[in-house]
């Protein structure tokens, strides 16, 4: 759908506007936390991921030109960031490990992040599906992308992204079955 | 199917962080620090592309939200009663949900006159069709008809007896840009001001006031403009809009005023066919 606020945002975050990257941050924040969430399981890791996507945006709102959605813009900040990580020695070894982070239940009242224990087990369960389907799953169910947009950041067919889909969906069911 | 959606709804309400006070504090203040201060000197080129872009779009033209959000972006005081009765996000809400609004204009250009000396406009409008009819000396010289949906602009000129068939690209901003639905959404979309109560024709009234060169809405900018609407305190509509635009450091200038407004008006679809009596000439380009 249009939004027509966002084309409004768009439009004065490029002239410059403090206000609107503001409003802009507290309209996406959450959203893009659950994603990076979604993606990575790791409150700390997500809490990262999204500061760097949002700095990133506002240094560049002078040269920023967008024609698409800006909430998909975003989401594809967030997976592209994700990507990056995946690739440092951080994130390898925390995959090699096979660990997840604590939940953050476990760090006293000081935590950065919020979310609940169905949160923390439904995240835990899109960990266990291979990374591409869990990024269509997140992307197309939280952030509300197409499946065309998705297969375009993926550089596949929209039919292989619609099988990912399918096969995540499936996996993420049997998953969670009998837990939510 | 049904699984899907309902597993689509687990992930959909489920998967849901949010940042704590004050990680939320602290991830904003580095994000706008990253920014820094406002800098809205974009030029003014830039500023009317954007600005034309959005109204072109015929999901935004005649949004309220539009108007809403862009106001509380700049400050403005939207959803406050401002004392006498006048809420003006409720006044954007009302014209965008008028049917169709007949009004007059009148308008002067100099140096040179406009409308071929016209005394007046009555001009007739819903959200995809217009029809301006041009008077003088209480005579209809000439109509202009707009309509979006099938992309056609036609000038009657009855002094000439011929007519001009045109195409949206050159007429409908420009019709847009003073149609007083879109120049609600404008003034409250752009910097503006509050100039109190004003009684115009009996009626109590409150306006606001403007000098963004936004409110425009068109290609070339004026170099400066003002932009005032009155309000109706008690029906909540635009009584009375007036503008001037001042161009090479004030030879040119163009004044315009609407008045006699009937709102949410129920116009017959007959009103916007194009009335071209047989005889006239096609002198279309």
């Amino acid at each position: 759908m249009f939004e027509i606020e966002d084309e409004l945002l768009k439009w004065r975050f490029k002239r410059g506007s403090r206000e609107a990257l503001a409003r802009i941050y507290e309209k996406y924040v959450h959203l893009l936390l659950s994603v990076a969430m979604g993606l990575l399981n790791d409150p700390h890791e997500a809490e990262d991921v999204v500061q760097d996507v949002f700095v990133s945006f506002a240094k560049g709102a002078t040269g920023f030109a967008l024609r698409g959605s800006l909430k998909a813009y975003l989401a594809t900040c967030v997976v592209n960031r994700v990507r990056d990580r995946a690739r440092s020695e951080r994130a390898r070894r925390h995959h090699t490990n096979g660990c997840t982070a604590m939940p953050l239940e476990a760090e006293g009242p000081d935590r950065s992040l919020v979310y609940g224990e169905r949160c923390e087990r439904l995240s835990r369960a899109l960990a266990e599906l291979p990374y591409e389907q869990r990024e269509v799953v997140v992307l197309k169910v939280k952030d509300g992308m197409k499946l065309k947009d998705i297969a375009k950041l993926q550089g596949v067919s929209v039919s292989t992204v619609h099988g990912r889909y399918r096969y995540g969906m499936e996996k993420l069911r049997a998953l969670l079955n009998g837990e939510i | 199917m049904r699984d899907n959606d309902r597993l689509e709804d687990i992930v959909r309400k489920d998967l849901n962080v949010r940042a704590s006070d004050r990680t939320y504090d602290r991830m904003r203040d580095i994000v706008l620090n990253a920014h820094g201060p406002s800098r809205e000197t974009e030029s003014a080129t830039a500023m009317s592309i954007a600005r034309r872009k959005i109204m072109r779009n015929p999901i935004v033209k005649f949004a309220v939200a539009a108007a809403v959000v862009a106001a509380a972006l700049v400050g403005a005081t939207l959803f406050r009663n401002s004392g006498s009765g006048v809420v003006w996000a409720e006044v954007a809400q009302k014209v965008q949900a008028s049917r169709g609004v007949i009004f007059r204009t009148i308008r002067h250009d100099t140096p040179e006159p406009y409308d071929s000396g016209c005394d007046f406009r009555m001009d007739h409008y819903t959200s995809t069709q217009s029809r301006l009819d041009k008077y003088k000396g209480g005579e209809i010289i000439g109509t202009i008809y707009s309509d979006c949906n099938t992309k056609t602009v036609i000038l009657v000129d009855h002094g000439h007896k011929s007519y001009v068939k045109m195409t949206p690209e050159k007429m409908v901003p420009d019709s847009f840009r003073m149609d007083p639905n879109s120049m609600v959404q404008r003034f409250l979309s752009c910097k503006h001001k509050e100039l109190g109560q004003k009684t115009i024709d009996g009626v109590l009234c409150e306006g606001i006031e403007t000098a963004d060169p936004a409110f425009y809405g068109g290609d070339k900018l004026p170099q400066s403009l003002m932009a005032r609407v009155w309000v109706s305190v008690e029906t909540g509509y635009p009584v009375q809009i007036e503008g001037e635009y001042v161009n090479d450091n004030g030879q040119r200038r163009f004044t315009f005023v609407q008045d006699q407004f009937r709102w949410d008006a129920e116009l017959d679809g007959t009103l916007f066919e194009p009335n071209i009596p047989a005889g006239y000439i096609d002198i279309s380009p």
